[in-house]
């Protein structure tokens, strides 16, 4: 199943986390502050947002709770478990040793 | 946080109890309402924005069927999950209450072990002797094929009828014979008897047996009368003697004095009647070989394999006109003898060890579901009182079906338990049953544990859980929660299903007692048959002269004297005699004969009698007392007038009433040589414990002299010390004559009575865990009925009443309800006795003395069980039992 999105693999499940780091959201929140902070990055396939919330939620990365919305209708609320901040934590160490490691290859002067 | 996550487990269980689809679908569809509006917001048209919107999401539909289906697995992993959980937890929990109740556990698990333990031993017996197929081809398809007379079913079957056999009768689609015997190996070391079976080619064909290495018989190497000399090992023989030499097959070996090739080694797996050492090929024969009238001389047994679509009653219909047809054709030899078809298993098992079996398989049934009865009894008694435990557990939420399931849990905890110590138990039973029974019951040897019976113990226990589990589940949950909770726990429904199952597990205790104090009874009654001789202190070989060099009756019989000769000299030796049979070793020879003056008419009118050819010192050395005339003399020489000594039984059925020193009867029939009577002599029981003397008579080993006979020597000590003495005696005549089967007598008689022992024993075992199982039963439920009415006792102690009144009615409640279970299992003892009829001797299966005897026993020991709990309640302090709940 591919994902429609231009982002590099993997990265969507660092930015739902690190999205969700910052406390409970629904689906629709996650993807306005994915918009908001990445200069609309998921432009195009907003839509793929949501397997991959289905799929973080199977490995209990993240739970969902009810809850309303603030239009009041009753939706999904998700939040980290404590695997997931672990899980965050690992992705974000690995995203830092990735990017270095490209920008010395791109920037460094022999 | 372990409560804070349950919690949440559960908010989550009711929030995934909307069906995924509609969760999927309101999600996405908030999704695009949110951004739809948040467009119309910046100001686009209503239809723009939701074009754009749509647009921006990407395909909606695969998206949807994408969250479904991770949304349904996630789900299903969180239903295992959840399961998971909760049989965790209920396996916690049960594990936690009965480590709470050692004693109940304790008692609980070793009933279940005990019943499960003896079920699949007992099974596993069954299914070495009864159930398992034998190691042959379509062995339903094989039938062992005999001769008939009137006096037996089961006569073998001589060599030209045999021949005859196989031209005419067509039901049959194969046909062997065989006759077992001995050869001695002559080689490096002392001569060695062995048993070797002699058998026609087909033999083996028709068994479905191929050979290891080499080949078996040609059907040319049988030509009649004229056996090729040639020779198959036995597996265990080619073990033992050449080492599992693969370059055995075309070596020549030295049998009685001749030289025989090797051919072939039977498969380890093949297992045989007897287990021959060596096979060698029979050739039957349809004219004279031993001088003798060969169809008159019936020695073979023959065996056949059922024709397609025919049945052993067909196979018997056309045996019985051919053997009418040769009776016709040949009425001097046949006339009067008939034909008799049994299957293979009737032929290697038998009637009577079948009924062993099946009866120990019953018993075996009766003590598991003793222990069943027993289990579901405590785990009742523990609902009950438990009772308020679960109503409070109810009232605070938990499900009926979940405190089902937490019971069904606890009980199938226990089954497992007492199933793991049940089959441990096997394990160690198995191999000493196989090492205490195999010589008495055929194929015990094969007894082994495999997965059939281990499948047995794993159905056992887990139906037995399951049952024993619903009974206190169904009570806990039925019992109505205010009831229960205003009352204290004190609950009529539940003791009255708990008497019921005390009063089963009494009866079936009752009809376990009974049948072994039956067999108990008659083994007793076998262990004191007087059979007629005396076996201590009796040495026993057994000698064959090879043909080679003994080949004249004279010089046969000039062995036998010499041998007897020799040894009687010797110190430590009371008497030497010779016999071609030694009492229980499981030969027997019979003949027809008629009385001279009285010719029969018919050859059915003949009669029939065992003979034995003896020494003159056999009589003192077996122990038998002439009653009249004389016994056998070394004047009975081979031209001498021929004469028989006879037993009393035979004497009394023949000549009743009259003297028969000096009557004469014809031996083989009317026209046979005559025989004069010269004595009369004790009668003895040398086939089976159980048979009432035979007819017999004896012969003047010099009048008829076999290759092969039985030493008997009464020494003073012990017999076998006897053993080398008489091994010098012999060589120093013949160096070259083997030695076998050295012994003492008793050792045959206590092989004869191994079946009874072995049945007893067990039976013996079963009974004891009954009783012991009954006791426990009827204990546990006077002392619980005694703590359930402590108040009451406290009440009435406290009006006046004596302790000893108090004991008299606890003790009355336990001996009534073992009262009622002792007469249902009278009744249904009474009900199943036809079934141990064949298994008991000299006691019929509804002796009233074992009956009132077994239910005395039983009445002592409730009354035993109950007086503790009963003394119990006597010693109450009436304030502290009204005080207390």
């Amino acid at each position: 199943m591919a994902e429609e999105t231009e982002l590099l693999h993997g990265t969507l499940d660092t930015l739902i986390l690190k999205t969700l780091s910052w406390g409970p959201r629904h689906g629709y929140g996650i993807a306005r502050w994915i918009q908001d902070t990445t200069d609309d990055a998921l432009e195009i396939g907003e839509g793929s947002l949501y397997p991959a919330l289905y799929r973080m939620e199977r490995k209990g990365w993240i739970e969902a709770e009810r809850g309303v919305s603030e239009t009041g209708r009753e939706v999904k609320f998700y939040s980290l478990t404590t695997q997931g901040r672990a899980r965050l934590k690992v992705e974000l160490a690995q995203w830092t040793r990735f990017t270095t490691a490209v920008s010395k290859v791109l920037y460094e002067r022999r | 946080m372990p409560t804070l996550g349950r919690f949440r487990r559960e908010l989550r269980w009711r929030f995934w109890s909307v069906p995924v689809e509609r969760e999927v679908d309101s999600e996405l569809a908030f999704h695009l309402e949110m951004r739809i509006r948040e467009l119309v917001e910046q100001g686009m048209t209503l239809d723009d924005a939701r074009v754009a919107a749509l647009e921006r999401f990407g395909d909606v539909d695969r998206i949807t069927e994408a969250c479904r289906d991770i949304g349904r697995r996630r789900n299903k992993d969180m239903r295992r999950a959840e399961w998971l959980t909760e049989l965790r937890h209920d396996l916690r929990y049960a594990v936690r209450g009965l480590r709470a109740s050692p004693g109940f556990t304790a008692v609980a698990v070793l009933t279940l072990a005990m019943g499960i333990g003896a079920s699949t031993t007992i099974f596993s017996v069954a299914n070495a002797v009864l159930l398992r197929p034998f190691p042959y081809h379509e062995p339903k398809r094989i039938v062992r094929l005999y001769e008939t007379n009137p006096t037996t079913d089961l006569f073998s079957v001589s060599e030209p009828n045999y021949l005859d056999w196989l031209q005419r009768v067509r039901g049959l689609s194969q046909m062997a014979a065989f006759t077992g015997g001995n050869l001695t190996l002559l080689g490096d070391g002392d001569p060695e008897e062995l048993s070797a079976m002699a058998a026609t080619p087909s033999l083996f064909p028709l068994l479905g047996v191929r050979p290891l290495i080499g080949r078996v018989f040609r059907e040319e190497e049988s030509k009649p009368g004229a056996p090729a000399r040639v020779i198959l090992f036995s597996y265990a023989f080619w073990q033992t003697r050449f080492g599992a030499d693969p370059q055995v097959v075309g070596r020549t070996v030295n049998l009685n004095g001749t030289s025989y090739e090797v051919i072939g080694v039977m498969p380890p797996e093949f297992v045989f009647p007897g287990n021959p050492a060596l096979w060698e090929p029979l050739a039957p024969s349809a004219t004279l070989s031993r001088g003798e009238t060969p169809r008159g001389d019936r020695r073979l047994a023959v065996l056949g394999r059922l024709a397609p679509n025919v049945t052993i009653a067909r196979a018997l219909d056309e045996l019985k006109s051919v053997a009418r047809d040769l009776a016709r054709q040949y009425p001097e030899t046949n006339r009067g003898w008939g034909a008799n078809v049994t299957s293979l298993e009737e032929w290697l098992i038998g009637d009577e060890l079948r009924t062993r079996v099946q009866v120990l398989l019953v018993a075996v049934g009766l003590l598991l579901a003793m222990g069943c009865v027993n289990v579901a009894n405590l785990l009742l008694a523990r609902a009950t009182a438990r009772q308020r435990e679960m109503s409070v557990r109810a009232a605070l939420g938990a499900g009926r079906g979940r405190i089902v399931r937490q019971l069904l849990t606890e009980s199938l905890v226990l089954a497992a338990i007492g199933a793991a110590l049940g089959v441990a138990l096997t394990v160690v039973a198995v191999p000493i049953l196989r090492d205490v029974g195999q010589t008495a019951i055929p194929r015990l040897d094969e007894l082994d544990i495999d997965w059939q019976v281990v499948a047995f113990g794993i159905v056992a226990s887990v139906v037995t859980g399951i049952l024993f589990g619903i009974a206190p589940a169904l009570q806990a949950s039925r019992a109505d929660l205010n009831d229960v909770l205003r009352s204290g726990g004190r609950v009529a429904a539940a003791s009255r299903l708990r008497s019921i199952l005390i009063v089963t597990s009494v009866a079936l205790a009752l009809v376990l007692l009974v049948g072994a104090g039956l067999v108990g009874r008659s083994f007793e009654r076998l262990m004191r048959v007087d059979y007629g001789f005396r076996a201590e202190g009796v040495f026993t070989a057994s000698v064959t002269l090879p043909v080679e060099r003994y080949r004249q009756r004279a010089k046969l019989a000039a062995f036998y004297a010499e041998v007897a000769r020799r040894l009687s000299t010797t110190r430590g030796i009371r008497a030497v005699g010779f016999t071609n049979i030694a009492p229980f070793s499981g030969g027997s020879t019979a003949i027809q004969f008629t009385v001279a003056g009285r010719q029969a008419a018919r050859a059915d009118e003949y009669l029939s009698a065992h003979w034995r050819l003896v020494t003159p010192g056999y009589f003192p050395a077996i122990g038998v007392a002439l009653k009249k005339g004389r016994l056998i003399a070394e004047s009975d020489g081979a031209e001498a007038p021929r004469v028989v000594v006879i037993t009393e039984t035979m004497a009394r059925q023949i000549w009743p009433g009259m003297d028969p020193v000096g009557q004469q009867i014809k031996l083989g029939g009317n026209d046979g040589p005559t025989w004069t009577v010269v004595g009369i002599v004790g009668d003895i029981r040398d086939q089976l414990l159980q048979q009432e003397p035979q007819p017999m008579m004896y012969l003047s080993f010099q009048q008829l002299a076999w290759q092969t006979m039985w030493l008997i020597v009464r020494g003073t000590g012990d017999p076998l010390a006897l053993a080398p003495v008489v091994r010098r005696e012999i060589h120093a005549i013949d160096p070259l004559m083997p030695v076998a089967n050295e012994q003492p007598l008793e050792r045959f008689v206590s092989a004869i009575a191994a079946q009874p022992r072995f049945t007893t024993l067990i039976f013996a075992l079963f009974a004891s865990a009954a009783l012991v199982l009954a006791v426990v039963g009827v204990y546990g439920i006077v002392a619980y009925g005694v703590t359930q009415r402590t108040r009451e006792f406290g009440v009435r102690l406290a009006l006046g009443a004596t302790p000893s009144r108090i004991v008299m009615s606890v003790v009355r409640y336990g001996v009534g309800l073992a009262g009622f279970g002792i007469a249902i299992g009278l009744w249904a003892a009474y009900a199943l006795s036809r079934f141990v009829q064949g298994i008991l001797y000299e006691v019929t299966a509804t002796d009233a003395v074992t009956y009132l005897a077994v239910a005395a026993l039983l009445v002592g020991c409730a009354a035993a069980a109950s007086i503790l709990p009963a003394r119990w309640a006597a010693r109450l302090d009436p304030v502290r039992a009204l005080r207390d709940d």
